[in-house]
């Protein structure tokens, strides 16, 4: 690093080492450093524009503009959400029908293939009909 | 091996039409490029009007955006300063004498005044400067871009581009020193 080289550093990108060229940081800071009074010197001038500069601030966007912008992307939200509506609508119509049509297989099944259980005798018969008790002789 | 571009992943998913990604990007990059448009047109409205077509530009882009010729930022930045320069060129040299809004000063607190009369004071300097001269060093200061990007973006060498800051610097001590403003207080 020469004199002149720091001299066009800092004429070009201030004060402020961050603001320097990244391969030359180091070495405009250990010239600093080894010359201290004439660095200052340069420096010191250049910090009063740096100041100036920073002092400059611009409002952030409002909210209308960041809407504005959003609402200007063509985005795919609107339409999958329909679409999502749409699919989970099927879906709760496709298990009802798949519950019903489940069933009636079972039942249909049910109905062919099963025989009637065989049952006593008696169960045909009601209490108030076919009483083995014979009352013929009262 | 380069390091991936920092943007590029955000954009994949503003390319698949992500309305999240969407707004990531808007709150990501909408205050630099308004900031920057700000500064280079020294008028808040049209920077406004800049940065929404910078944005309708990149959701035109972005599904066929690569990686590898340029950083997205610095190809946001080159698109609005083209789209300053349309406007510039619009109105030539009426830049110089246009300030923010004019308001009543009796309508506002002291602090806001004088924090409204330092930001027009600088803007009135800024925009005062040759426009190569702003560019390089809106770019370079405000804008945080290296001295590489900044000069790649500008198309000129980085030795040029520390010409232009370093002219810069000078004529805005010289605005300054002649308004009979000290240079350590804004």
């Amino acid at each position: 690093m020469t004199p002149e080289r720091f001299h066009q550093i800092i004429e070009a990108y201030g004060a402020d080492p961050r603001r320097w060229p990244e391969e030359e940081r180091a070495a405009g800071q250990a010239w600093a450093q080894m010359h201290r009074q004439q660095a200052d010197a340069w420096l010191a001038q250049e910090a009063g524009i740096d100041a100036w500069l920073a002092a400059d601030t611009v409002a952030p966007p409002d909210a209308a503009l960041q809407r504005r912008i959003v609402a200007s992307a063509p985005v795919r939200g609107p339409r999958m959400q329909r679409r999502a509506w749409w699919w989970s609508g099927a879906a709760v119509a496709g298990v009802g029908l798949l519950g019903g049509v489940a069933g009636a297989l079972a039942v249909s099944l049910f109905v062919l293939s099963e025989a009637v259980p065989p049952v006593h005798d008696s169960y045909l018969t009601s209490s108030f009909g076919g009483s083995s008790a014979d009352w013929s002789g009262e | 091996m380069s390091e991936r571009d920092p943007d590029a992943e955000l954009l994949e998913q503003v390319g698949r039409h992500d309305a999240a990604a969407v707004r990531t990007l808007v709150a990501r990059k909408l205050p630099r490029l308004l900031a920057f448009a700000t500064r280079m047109l020294g008028d808040r409205m049209e920077a406004e009007d800049v940065a929404q077509e910078v944005f309708v530009r990149i959701w035109k882009h972005a599904a066929r955006w690569r990686e590898g010729e340029a950083k997205f930022d610095t190809w946001i930045h080159r698109v609005a300063l083209n789209l300053c320069y349309d406007r510039l060129r619009g109105r030539r040299e009426q830049v110089r004498d246009e300030l923010p809004d004019e308001v009543d000063p009796a309508a506002l607190p002291d602090a806001r005044l004088e924090a409204r009369s330092r930001d027009a004071r600088i803007r009135e300097a800024l925009a005062a400067l040759p426009a190569r001269q702003r560019e390089a060093l809106v770019l370079c200061y405000y804008q945080e871009m290296s001295n590489i990007d900044a000069a790649a973006l500008m198309g000129i060498t980085v030795d040029a581009l520390e010409s232009l800051l370093a002219r810069a610097r000078r004529n805005l001590r010289a605005q300054l020193a002649d308004s009979g403003l000290s240079k350590d207080k804004p």
